[in-house]
């Protein structure tokens, strides 16, 4: 195999494990801080590349077309209803069975995502139907030998590892960031120095989401194509990577998902007939990462209050 | 006398109560035009609301608790009544055979879930596992259909207890997580790989016994020609019946006085001594085996599957019924399992929306009544037995 | 417990007096057809318009004196699935007010469901599908079909792009029946007229990612790319393939001759060929008149490349029931003889597998913005060059 095939198959991995990336990180955020699994990442996600289509829509209609402007005002509109939904989530529905069994919480968020995709998939003008993503990235490309990178691939790519970046400073350099480890670490002392605890719940989901919608978008720009149905496999996914890395871990998330996307690209490398299977041979993976080492590659740190 | 006096008059609610909704299930499954059928909703809805108003359910309650036994020979004979008067509706005994084999299948989650509170998302999978199971030895093997509803019953048993006993160890969910996934691989498998049919599925043989060929229609005489679905019928109600049974008396039992101990608090029950992995897993597996005979049932009753038939959302639906239907109460089962099918069948207009309904019901049964429509009443050492 | 029997009864009353009232007396006697397609999914825009031209001909012959029925037409979705569709068609076939039906446009899903049609005893004439099996892989009297199958597209497929001087291909196609069948057919049709195919890949029909696929099959070469599958995954490997640098022809069947694709790729579309089987509607023989009659109904979607086999479907159903009476039996009896009748798409003939002939097959190039015929665009005439030319 030549190096410029080997490099375009680099590529693909990663821009595959960025997505994966971003929405890992979402899930540690809202099991460090809660202690729960929010099925409803992946929909929201799905939801939050539908807002930035619908922003697209409107923008169109009002007249502005410059390209850039576009993208920013997509992704900042996607972004903020994004971290609003998530904040609702969060006050009706995540923070009152706070005292109930977490599988409550499991069961809920699963069901909403059902809601969030039926809705889409009912009302939104064809909805069914697999959604063109307007192509705004600039489409250039430069070709070494058998490897094309594309000026929008790359550029995805830089976005979503500045966003990680982002994270990370928010996370380890600011007040707030201080607040979230704090909850997440122990959550009565955290009250009892005077944290605010729902309002770090209600933020860290409004980040959380507004990631999703980020990642959503990045993922439509990506495949020029959304659909209601993206956000199950992806989340699904993207909850693993979370485990992998041990969840309630940032870091553990974002290796997790180049991890996982690397073990796909390889698989489907290793096994030429068989890319198909690449979602199978993920789920595979998956649970017997979680027979083997149910608490991720970095231990998580559970004690549990009998 | 006096004792068989009181003993008609607390069976007699609860045969008003059988009739009534008969009579009331006739109608719906009668009537044609969506007019119709809203306003007999309605109208279905105003007289429960009116009955748990006047403190009419709890009289119904009481009687179908003292008098169980009887109450479960009234289901069998309106169901039968039901099926005798649609005998020529292909559609109508299509969806009663379909009820019943849902409530098989969700029996057999609520033993996992509602007994021992292992989450199971992957319940349309191993009712898929049996739906295959039974595809490809109708078709390639010799072997008496009887006993491959049990086969199929026994290969779910099986792939589920390999699946959950890695993950028995640790919290309870990442049990949950691995049904999601494998609920997910199992779909996806099935599409990608074509050895059992690939994306275009099986066929499978409708049922044979002794003889007796199921997917032809009854003749009698000249002009009677009864539906075939009522051999499925028919068949499925004497599973029902046994396994219905089967799970009041495992809830009545030391067995379902474990599984509720795990349920309840998982560090208290091994303080007692009870070994938390090994009754997990007895549950998974009885419940499994029930979801892959109801499978294999249910494959050999419709001829087709494929592996859209048993995707996330199909086993999203198992677990709304459970939930819907009172957690832990095989009667609410009975109930949620009944709206659930027949309701966007006969209600155009809600066809497309159901799962959308069915999981915001959810959503809201878990914020505002989680016990469900039906909650589960006490344990009773004594059948009829009321706290005074 | 007075006011509760009370309320009860009144009740009990209401649903009665419904459920009597719920038969309506007619004048003429109401007959029930059925029509299935994917209404909902990617192929949905071809499943509305075979629904809407469907709809089209139950109208026009409702509001005709001198029909001796007045005709409602059952719609159900199959979402192009087939265990939906085996839903559906149970529902069609067990209904036994349902006499006949004109369904499918998904190959996948009309290959599952002749079971059901055969075991109801449901007549039924397929519209859009093209598996050949679905009519000669079995002897199954209730099914027909009006439109063409795809041995013959491929074939043409083969002949014509071998003409143009392409050599080597890549084939990738999904792995229900119906991309299965046209791997099969234009394989054999391509290597007889001298092709070389490079690789052949499966991909379900709902992936969302071909960058393992299409990066192989970059790394390959060919010409051309043939494309066997539907409109929803076409578009992606469509995209794709530009994200990935592929510069092959892309070509595609029946299955991509859509509004949808073009929608779907923008200005990627433009240079992609595609073949079908019938002529444009436009040049059909009736063509015009169906256009006219369709538009005035102010349908939201447009017929698409199969409305007016959908049309002619329901019409020779009607025509069948008006001829023997609302009877299974006998309106099958009489389809299995249709031959050399009249119809907006020419001559209806079925043979002894219920198939019909569709002698033309129209070759597409999708320029501007449309699906042209290839006749009449600014490739053939060497204004506009293809991939490789």
């Amino acid at each position: 195999m030549d190096a410029g095939l080997l490099a375009q198959y680099i590529m693909n991995g990663l821009m595959l494990g960025m997505m994966y990336a971003l929405v890992a990180v979402g899930f540690t955020l809202f099991f460090g801080v809660m202690d729960i699994i929010n099925f409803s990442h992946g929909h929201v996600l799905m939801v939050g590349a539908f807002a930035g289509l619908a922003t697209y829509f409107g923008l169109s209609e009002i007249g502005i077309s410059w390209a850039p402007a576009q993208v920013m005002i997509m992704l900042t509109v996607a972004t903020i209803c994004m971290a609003a939904l998530g904040m609702l989530i969060a006050k009706y529905l995540v923070l009152p069975l706070k005292a109930a069994p977490p599988l409550n919480t499991l069961l809920i968020t699963l069901m909403l995502g059902t809601v969030l995709h039926e809705a889409i998939r009912l009302f939104y003008p064809k909805g069914a139907n697999p959604q063109r993503f307007p192509p705004l990235l600039p489409t250039d490309a430069y070709t070494f030998g058998n490897f094309t990178l594309r000026i929008d691939s790359a550029m995805i790519l830089l976005a979503g590892l500045g966003v990680i970046i982002g994270i990370h400073l928010l996370i380890n350099k600011t007040k707030l960031g201080l607040a979230i480890r704090a909850v997440a670490q122990d959550e009565e002392t955290a009250k009892t120095m005077g944290i605010n605890f729902t309002l770090v719940v209600l933020i860290t989901f409004a980040i959380g989401s507004g990631l999703a919608a980020f990642a959503g978008i990045l993922h439509g720009f990506y495949y020029s194509e959304i659909n209601f149905a993206m956000g199950l496999l992806l989340g699904v996914i993207g909850f693993s990577c979370a485990i992998v890395g041990g969840l309630g871990n940032i870091y553990g998330a974002i290796i997790g998902g180049f991890l996982f996307a690397a073990l796909q690209t390889i698989g489907v490398l290793a096994m030429p007939f068989a890319s198909a299977y690449k979602d199978v041979f993920a789920f595979g993976v998956i649970i017997l990462i979680m027979a083997w080492r149910p608490t991720g590659l970095i231990r998580e740190k559970i004690s549990e209050r009998v | 006398m006096s004792g068989t006096r009181d003993l008609l008059a607390s069976l007699l609610p609860a045969v008003v109560g059988a009739v009534v909704v008969t009579v009331y299930l006739l109608l719906v499954l009668s009537v044609e035009s969506q007019a119709g059928i809203t306003v007999l909703l309605v109208a279905g809805a105003i007289t429960i609301m009116a009955f748990v108003r006047f403190g009419s359910t709890a009289r119904f309650g009481r009687s179908f608790a003292a008098q169980e036994n009887t109450l479960n020979l009234l289901i069998i004979l309106a169901v039968l009544v039901i099926t005798g008067f649609f005998y020529e509706d292909h559609f109508v005994l299509l969806l009663v055979a379909t009820v019943i084999i849902y409530v098989i299948a969700c029996l057999g989650l609520n033993v996992q879930f509602g007994y021992t509170g292992v989450l199971n998302f992957a319940g349309a999978a191993f009712f898929g596992i049996g739906c295959y199971t039974a595809a490809v030895l109708t078709m390639h093997t010799p072997i008496p259909h009887v006993l491959i509803l049990v086969i199929g019953g026994m290969m779910a048993a099986v792939i589920g207890s390999i699946l959950i006993l890695p993950v028995l160890r640790t919290r309870s969910h990442y049990s949950a997580v691995v049904t999601i996934a494998f609920a997910l691989l199992f779909k996806i498998f099935l599409e990608v790989n074509d050895t059992l049919g690939g994306p275009q599925g099986l066929r499978v043989q409708g049922m044979n016994l002794l003889g007796w060929e199921f997917n032809n229609n009854i003749e009698i005489g000249e002009n009677l020609e009864i539906s075939f679905y009522v051999n499925y019928i028919l068949i499925g109600l004497l599973l029902l019946a046994v396994t219905f049974t089967f799970v009041k008396r495992l809830e009545r039992s030391w067995v379902g006085l474990n599984l509720d101990a795990v349920r309840l608090d998982e560090t208290a029950a091994a303080c007692f001594g009870l070994n938390i992995s090994r009754w997990k897993i007895t549950a998974f597996t009885i419940g499994n085996f029930l979801a892959g005979m109801a499978g294999a049932l249910y494959a050999m009753m419709i001829g087709f599957i494929a592996p859209t038939n048993f995707t996330f959302g199909d086993s999203l639906i198992l677990v709304s019924i459970v939930l819907l239907g009172g957690i832990g109460n095989p009667w609410g089962l009975v109930v949620a399992t009944t709206i659930l099918i027949v309701l966007p069948e006969k209600l155009q207009a809600i066809q497309e929306y159901r799962f959308l309904l069915f999981a915001a019901m959810v959503i809201l049964i878990l914020l505002f009544r989680p016990e469900g429509l039906l909650p589960r009443p006490l344990r009773t050492y004594l059948p009829g037995w009321r706290p005074k | 417990m007075k006011a509760i029997r009370i309320v009860f009864a009144a009740v009990l009353a209401v649903m009665v007096a419904f459920g009597l009232a719920s038969t309506p007396v007619g004048a003429k006697e109401k007959v029930k057809v059925g029509f299935i397609g994917p209404l909902t999914g990617g192929t949905s825009s071809n499943g509305l318009g075979g629904r809407n031209s469907a709809d089209l001909a139950v109208r026009l012959r409702n509001a005709d004196p001198k029909a001796k029925y007045k005709y409602e037409l059952i719609v159900l979705d199959d979402e192009c699935k087939p265990n939906i569709g085996v839903q559906a068609a149970t529902k069609l076939g067990a209904n036994k007010d349902v006499i006949a039906a004109a369904t499918h446009y998904c190959s996948a899903v009309a290959i599952s469901t002749v079971d059901v049609y055969h075991k109801f005893g449901l007549p039924i004439i397929v519209w859009g599908a093209v598996l050949p099996d679905i009519t000669y892989g079995n002897k199954y009297k209730e099914v027909h079909r009006v439109n063409g199958t795809m041995i013959n597209q491929n074939e043409t497929a083969a002949k014509f792009m071998t003409g143009l001087g392409y050599k080597t291909w890549a084939i990738l196609h999904d792995t229900t029946d119906y991309g299965k069948g046209h791997n099969k057919y234009f394989s054999e049709y391509l290597i007889k007229n001298g092709g070389k195919i490079l690789g052949t890949f499966g991909v379900t029909s709902d992936q969302q990612d071909f960058s393992a696929e299409l990066t192989k099959i970059k790394s390959l070469n060919p010409d051309v790319l043939y494309f066997g599958g539907l409109t929803p995954i076409g578009v992606r490997v469509r995209a794709q393939m530009e994200k990935l640098g592929l510069k092959a022809q892309f070509e595609g069947t029946s299955g991509i001759v859509s509004d949808t694709f073009i929608e779907g790729t923008g200005e990627l579309a433009e240079g992609v060929l595609a073949f079908r089987e019938g002529a444009p509607t436009e040049k059909l023989p009736g063509g015009k008149l169906f256009l006219k009659q369709y538009n005035k109904q102010n349908y939201g979607e447009p017929p698409e490349a199969y409305g007016a086999f959908a049309f002619v479907a329901m019409n020779l159903i009607l025509d069948t029931i008006e001829a023997e009476g609302p009877d299974r039996k006998k309106v099958r009896k009489a389809l299995n003889k249709i031959s050399g009748v009249d119809s907006i798409v020419g001559k209806i003939a079925f043979d002894d597998h219920g198939q019909n002939t569709i002698a033309v097959i129209t070759k597409y190039v999708s320029q501007d913005g449309k699906w042209t015929v290839w006749e009449e665009s600014e490739y053939a005439s060497g204004k506009r060059k293809l991939r490789g030319m």
